[in-house]
């Protein structure tokens, strides 16, 4: 890598594409700071000495025969998995769901063992959402619920106009018409990095938040409500809200997550909704990992569904189940595409293809092929966590094929 | 790649004269030819018709947009999924298909080039990957620029003028094009919609400033649309006016038409901008006013964007006419606001028989194109998906070509509505073939400027497609006998028989390079890409790709 370079850092969602990676030293460090950026990059440019390009049961191979022992497991799979994608870029994205079409394999975007998105609230309502510039450059008031970007998307609040000295940008008479007063409000119990920036902190249980937003939502219709101790915190938040020609909400698996995750991601859209009758009001979610938005997409446009889907029937099938591997769904072959090592219930033979192939002693895929690590090694397309397509770079070049060249040659080898 | 002679077809080839004669056609290397050598393959055309491969100028295919009308609606593609086969990717179909089944659901339809009409600059690179995964066709997209705070910037700082200080207007609007591989630009509600992310607001006249800018979707129309011009696109440029679905939206349309007055201008669907009546109340039709001024102004054409009884989606960076759709239904809204460039609005909506409005909105698509004289101004659309998926098409060409189907149609139909039409006052006429093949294949062509397309002359690509010459128009144009694209056979009685990833289009004009330093600083005010890092380069989205250059005025 040369000491200085102008990259698209892909640490987080945000992929910051002003960012100049400063390898002089003995640590990676990043213009703007950022620790999580530099811990990205720092993590694949360490591994790149000395690790094998490829190996089978732990041993080194070449790449060629790991391939063809990759093309044997997925050949001989009954029931394919595809998962990962933490930091898979959209070329990688669309060839993984090429060859998992030609697998009649299922496809999980994400961690296999982590939490599964469930029914997405979406297509039940819609939703409002903007590009981080809108919100930067209209968005009076921006209200984070409970999560904590500056831990998890470290540049979010500068980026979204928070940080010193920042004044909206939309022509210097909507400025002035608008005003340069902008708030931040943090919904969180906890003592976050990011409430400690805001300027409001309104705190109740995460088990509470249905009733808040359903709450913020009948008093906003005006209707008559049961005595609630939340009450003064809302009809605070709502007075901000009223105030403002144009608001934003920042909200991701803090709200959305786990048991009833769907309807309280309903009760934000129907919220927002009802808001922009008489003002305008956006969305931002914040995805787990960078590869999320790309993949989604990518599953989107070739299947119809943003999320995992079953090719085993041999058309795409929406899987909306939260936790379906818990009960094995008979995965014998689990295909990780430039995603985190994880432990797979049943134990299922593993192939990684991956930047960073993870595992540990005892832990290791039965097949792994070291990938360039996209925007340090390869270049490739992500998408932002707004949709924003985005170009990565390559600092460091000349380590091993991309995922996607290696799932393009998986797809050859089977359908030869 | 084979040669091929197809023998004994009636041949339509309305750019060429051909009217129906009993001609050969040869094809050799993905070109039409004077002639193949005796090993060529035959298909014999016999009893059939024989047209160049369809062109739609203008639906929604690929982009953010279109997939998050993708998302919002699984039930949709739960009920038409379709599997993979050694030949064919799986996917989902709906009023919204997944990539892969749209390219091979036009194809099995005849069409063989689309054009995506609408797509945010800043998501040319989303736009791209999409396209190269939608097979079978050739495609093209147009830009989004009517709604550019940059471009609305060099329009303050030069008065609204194209010359002087705007000269650097004409220029950016060619570096937009390097930099996205798109095919042309598109307007939609100028002004409008940079009022609407501002605080729901809109313009409701070309004269209406937009507040933050000063700039008027008048002196946006004159701008861009004189850019356009002056560079010679080959597609002029693509307006979606002021005011859709507003009653009383002709005088809009009149005024966007007059205010480009002797520069060429496409305008899409224009059924939703030619209505009468007053803001608020019911519209009514004033199509044939729209009509007459085409016929004094060849520069000018339009696609009509029928709309078809029946489920639909509508999505629309005219974001403020989706908020509209959304409180008449109550149903499911996606609002999606794209920093700088435009925004975004999907609705799913039916468009029902008794229902007065629609009613009127499908007879003023008829009127339109049944009392215009001269279909090479007038072509066919149903800005897919937003007036009906392109499924529908055979049944449009139906509607036009069987005055008996089409006066069964009007008898479901709300009757005031259609009384309010000149449909029921002796409008008897009925598309030729020829006809079909002007609005479908040969207008569209030309409009867009690809000379290779749209014709079956010696020299032109070879898309073809062969119908059985059937009295039911719907069931000829659904199923053709045979589609040809690029030489090979693709389609034979509805079965893809080929797989081809088709030709991505886009178009170049020259500029002064050194706009990139006006640019640049108006960029970095404004988006949150840096500007260096806006132009897509990946040459795998945007190579292989035919380019077409400009020829400036």
């Amino acid at each position: 890598m040369t000491d200085l370079a102008s990259v698209t850092c892909a640490g987080c969602g945000l992929l910051c594409d002003d960012v100049i990676v400063d390898s002089s030293g003995a640590a990676v460090r990043l213009r703007p700071e950022c620790s999580l950026g530099a811990e990205w990059f720092s993590q694949r440019v360490r591994r790149s000495a000395g690790a094998p390009a490829a190996s089978i049961r732990g041993q080194p191979a070449d790449v060629e025969a790991a391939l063809s022992r990759a093309a044997d497991l997925l050949r001989g799979a009954r029931r394919p998995l595809v998962h990962g994608f933490d930091w898979a870029t959209v070329e990688d994205a669309r060839a993984a769901v090429a060859l998992a079409d030609r697998l009649g394999a299922l496809i999980v975007p994400g961690g296999a063992s982590g939490p599964w998105p469930g029914s997405p609230a979406v297509p039940l309502r819609g939703a409002s959402s903007a590009t981080l510039g809108e919100i930067r450059d209209r968005s009076r008031l921006v209200v984070i619920w409970r999560e904590d970007p500056v831990s998890t998307h470290p540049r979010l609040l500068d980026r979204l106009g928070f940080g010193v000295g920042a004044t909206p940008r939309v022509g210097a008479d909507a400025t002035a018409r608008l005003g340069a007063e902008r708030r931040l409000v943090v919904v969180d119990d906890r003592d976050t990095s990011t409430a400690e920036r805001a300027e409001l902190q309104l705190r109740w249980p995460r088990e509470r938040d249905l009733e808040a937003l359903t709450g913020l939502h009948a008093r906003h219709r005006k209707l008559a409500l049961r005595p609630s101790d939340l009450a003064a915190q809302l009809d605070g938040l709502l007075e901000l809200i009223n105030v403002v020609p144009h608001a934003a909400f920042v909200y991701g698996a803090g709200l959305v997550s786990g048991r009833g995750g769907q309807r309280r991601a309903l009760a934000l859209h129907e919220l927002v909704r009802a808001l922009c009758h008489d003002r305008h009001v956006v969305t931002l979610e914040l995805p787990p990992a960078t590869g999320t938005r790309s993949v989604q997409d990518v599953l989107a446009w070739q299947t119809g569904y943003p999320q995992s889907v079953d090719l085993l029937s041999g058309h795409p099938e929406l899987v909306t189940a939260t936790r379906p591997l818990e009960t094995g769904e008979g995965v014998d072959v689990s295909l990780r595409v430039e995603g985190a090592f994880t432990k797979l219930p049943d134990a299922a033979t593993e192939i990684a293809l991956s930047s960073l192939p993870g595992g540990s002693a005892g832990t290791e895929p039965e097949v792994s092929i070291r990938t360039a690590a996209p925007g340090v090694e390869a270049n490739g397309t992500a998408h932002r966590l707004d949709g924003v397509p985005l170009a990565l770079q390559a600092p460091l070049r000349g380590a091993g094929p991309t995922a996607a060249a290696l799932l393009t040659r998986l797809l050859a080898e089977i359908e030869a | 790649m084979t040669a091929i002679r197809i023998t004994g077809g009636k041949v339509h080839d309305p750019a060429n004269g051909v009217d129906g004669e009993v001609r050969d056609v040869c094809l050799q290397d993905g070109k039409v030819v004077a002639e193949v050598g005796p090993d060529a393959g035959r298909i014999d055309a016999r009893g059939m018709v024989v047209m160049p491969g369809g062109v739609d100028i203008h639906a929604h295919i690929a982009g953010p947009k279109v997939n998050a009308a993708r998302k919002l609606s699984p039930e949709e593609r739960r009920e038409d999924p379709m599997d993979r086969t050694d030949l064919l990717r799986s996917g989902t179909g709906g009023l919204v298909p997944s990539t892969f089944v749209t390219g091979y659901r036009y194809s099995l339809l005849g069409y063989t080039t689309v054009v995506e009409a609408a797509a945010p600059p800043l998501a040319a690179r989303h736009v791209l990957s999409e396209l190269r995964d939608t097979p079978m066709i050739d495609k093209a997209f147009l830009i989004l620029m009517g709604n550019n705070q940059v471009l609305f910037e060099l329009m303050r700082q030069s008065g609204g003028a194209v010359g002087a200080g705007g000269r650097w207007i004409k220029d950016a609007v060619a570096w937009w094009l390097e930099a996205t591989g798109g095919y042309g630009v598109k307007l939609v509600n100028p002004g409008g919609v940079e009022a609407f992310k501002q605080d729901n607001g809109n313009v409701h006249s070309l004269d209406q400033a937009v507040a933050g800018f000063g700039v008027t979707p008048r002196q946006v129309l004159e701008a861009i649309g004189g850019a356009v011009h002056e560079l010679g696109l080959a597609h002029p440029v693509h307006i979606h006016a002021n005011n859709l679905g507003v009653p009383g939206n002709a005088d809009t349309t009149l005024d966007t038409m007059r205010t480009l007055s002797g520069r060429q201008a496409h305008f899409a669907h224009l059924q939703f901008h030619c209505y009468g009546g007053k803001p608020g109340g019911q519209i009514r039709s004033r199509a044939p006013e729209l009509l007459e001024y085409l016929s004094s102004h060849p520069e000018v054409t339009a696609d009509v964007g029928q709309v078809m009884f029946g489920p639909a989606v509508t999505m629309t960076a005219d974001a403020p006419v989706s908020t509209v759709l959304r409180d008449l239904g109550g149903g499911k809204w996606i609002n999606h606001d794209t920093e700088v460039e435009t925004g975004c609005g999907i609705v799913p909506y039916t468009y029902r028989a008794r229902n007065y409005v629609h009613a009127l909105q499908w007879g003023i698509g008829l009127e339109l194109f049944l009392l215009g004289q001269n279909p090479w101004q007038v072509m066919l659309s149903t800005d897919h998906p937003n007036g009906g998926s392109f499924l529908s098409y055979p049944k449009l060409i139906r509607l036009l070509m069987d005055r008996a189907f089409r006066e069964d149609q009007m008898g479901r139909a709300n009757q005031r509505a259609i009384g309010r039409t000149a449909l029921p006052d002796g409008l008897d006429r009925e598309y030729t073939l020829n006809e079909i093949a002007i609005i479908t294949r040969a207008a569209p062509a030309r409009r867009l400027g690809l000379r290779d397309k749209g014709h079956l002359g010696v020299g032109a690509d070879a898309d073809v497609t062969i119908y059985h010459d059937r009295a039911d128009r719907e069931e000829m144009f659904a199923i053709p006998r045979y589609v040809i694209k690029g030489g090979d056979l693709a389609v034979e009685d509805g079965e893809l028989r080929h797989s081809d990833d088709g030709l991505l289009l886009s178009s170049r004009a020259a500029f002064d390079p050194e706009v990139s330093r006006v640019l640049a600083p108006l960029f970095g005010e404004r988006y949150t890409v840096a500007f260096e890092h806006y132009p897509v380069r990946d040459a795998a989205l945007r190579e292989p790709a035919r380019i077409v250059e400009a020829t400036a005025r």
